[in-house]
């Protein structure tokens, strides 16, 4: 006979996997936000998007508003 | 650990709370930001770059659209990865802060790192309004902001251990505090001369440290919730009889 019950375990730490990803996201997030000079699209788009800085133009008024360092 | 719901409420806790940053913006940082363009306009008519034409305004106000509108995607991106940090931190020091429930515990770690990566960085390097920043400079002062932002943090982690090992915890807060005044001395200034009014660079960063504090509140508020209602530690247990 065997029976399951709910229990905590909290040992502090995070899955490897959990840590990769997240770690992920957050230098992704961060250079898109505050770093990002229009790098980005070029990989789609090419040398044009250099010119245009699509994401730098979409997040350019947040970059500002959070602090970090713009025109 | 359940790894799955782990991601899924710190990433739902960062997106949420960065789209209420971004609609936040929309309202308190936003008129500083046109002001602010606004000048840069006068002196682009002044100086004869630009002519002060109904098309210029036309391209203008679609321009200014199409940026606005991307504080709420970029609240939601940057809240999102601010988040995750944020999920990776609390995972590590979930037994360690203070509170018997999760609300507590993250409210607490949003303050500590609110503090440390957020505040005294920008004591340092405050936020600045378009027309401030020198092109020729940005690469410098986005090193030197991010070079102090992982300084602190780093510090914050370091003295943590110190603070575990010492009695006298109170020691541990006077160290960081030592080292992050004698690092900000070290630390060269913002190379760019403010030349827009007094009261334009004073309205602008109070707004925007208070929304980037609500967006703080706001993750840690959400992350509390969620982490106290699903939480990622309960697991099933099969016990033989
Ligand atoms: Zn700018």
């Amino acid at each position: 006979m065997s029976y399951s019950k709910e229990i905590t375990v909290s040992k502090s730490g995070v899955p490897k996997i959990a840590l990769v990803a997240l770690a992920a996201v957050f230098v992704f997030g961060l250079f898109v936000v505050g770093y990002d000079q229009g790098h980005l699209f070029s990989v789609v788009f090419g040398e044009q998007a250099f010119a245009d800085l699509y994401i730098h133009e979409l997040t350019h008024d947040m970059r500002h508003a959070a602090g970090f360092p713009c025109h | 650990m359940k790894t799955s719901l782990f991601i899924a409420i710190v990433l739902l806790s960062g997106f949420s709370a960065g789209v209420i940053h971004g609609l936040l913006n929309l309202f308190m940082v936003e008129p500083f930001l046109d002001t602010a363009i606004g000048i840069e306009n006068k002196n682009m008519f002044a100086t004869g770059e630009a002519a002060d034409t109904p098309d210029f305004w036309v391209e203008y106000y679609s321009y200014r659209a199409w940026q606005k509108g991307g504080q709420i995607l970029a609240g939601a991106i940057l809240g999102t990865s601010v988040g995750s940090l944020f999920g990776v931190v609390l995972a590590y020091s979930r037994n360690v802060l203070p509170g018997n429930n999760f609300v507590k515990k993250t409210l607490a770690l949003a303050l500590i790192m609110w503090i440390t990566v957020y505040v005294i960085p920008f004591v340092k390097y405050p936020a600045n309004p378009p027309t401030v920043g020198d092109p020729e400079t940005i690469v410098l002062r986005q090193t030197l902001y991010l070079a102090f932002i992982a300084i602190s943090g780093f510090a914050a982690v370091g003295f943590y251990q110190l603070y575990k090992r010492i009695d006298k915890k109170l020691l541990a807060f006077i160290g960081y505090g030592a080292f992050m005044t004698a690092m900000f001395f070290v630390m060269p200034g913002n190379p760019d001369p403010i030349t827009a009014p007094e009261d334009l660079i004073s309205g602008f960063r109070i707004s925007s440290v208070i929304t980037v504090s609500v967006f703080w509140l706001a993750a840690g508020l959400i992350l509390g919730v969620l982490w106290q209602k699903f939480n990622p530690d309960k697991i099933k247990q099969t016990t033989p009889q």
